[in-house]
């Protein structure tokens, strides 16, 4: 599968980007090793190892054994602690 | 009679104003606007001043968790009639709102209430991040 990948806040400044499309990415897959690949690809990442959540297709996923379902075009987004408001 | 009810939400590099968000949610049938205004606070960071912040969003993903958060709003507090909640993008400078949301409804308890619930929701809930901008003291 192929998703688009979005980083946010301290999580774009590490990866020194703020979008990215992630190829061959397996499914189903565990949030827990999807953010693997993603710190493979970008090993400045591990800072926020343990502070971060992801999104997926707009819903929040806790960085875990939790199994997602993707499919082509998805949207994933690493969301590093909210500061709203 | 009309039961018609709005969740206005809006997300704005320009200064938000108090007025625009009020008379969206002002309705006949309500003799509450309960108010609340987020204001950048002039603040100190390791020692350095906090001169301003800069706001970045999920931006799709902030209207679906705000629609989610207004569905919870009217589950727990029925009453209420309409939600307005504006908030910045970009550059805010010490002293101007961040966040302004209103919340009408019949009577005041509930939309007091549900305005303390809301903000608390969105800063747990809403993919937004802030940024200080600091000069050194």
């Amino acid at each position: 599968m192929t998703v688009t990948v979005l980083f946010f806040a301290k999580s774009a400044e590490l990866a020194g980007l703020k979008e990215e499309e992630l190829v061959a990415v397996p499914t189903p897959i565990s949030s827990k090793d999807l953010w693997g690949l993603l710190l493979r690809k970008h090993p400045r990442l591990l800072v926020l190892e343990g502070q971060v959540v992801l999104a997926v297709r707009q819903q929040y996923v806790a960085i875990c054994d939790q199994v997602l379902t993707l499919a082509d075009g998805d949207e994933v987004a690493v969301v590093p602690p909210l500061s709203g408001g | 009679m009309s039961a018609e009810v709005r969740d206005v939400f809006k997300l704005s590099r320009d200064w938000l104003s108090v007025q625009e968000v009020v008379d969206t949610v002002s309705s006949s049938s309500c003799g509450a606007i309960s108010v609340f205004i987020g204001t950048t606070r002039e603040d100190q960071v390791d020692g350095r001043k906090v001169v301003g912040l800069e706001y970045e969003a999920y931006e799709s993903m902030v209207q679906s968790e705000l629609t989610k958060l207004c569905a919870d709003i009217r589950t727990r507090w029925p009453s209420v009639r309409h939600v307005c909640i504006h908030h910045r993008l970009g550059w805010v400078s010490v002293g101007e709102a961040s966040v302004i949301m209103a919340i009408s409804s019949p009577h005041r308890h509930e939309g007091q209430q549900a305005v303390q619930y809301c903000i608390s929701q969105l800063k747990a809930n809403a993919p937004i991040w802030k940024k200080w901008l600091v000069v050194t003291v």
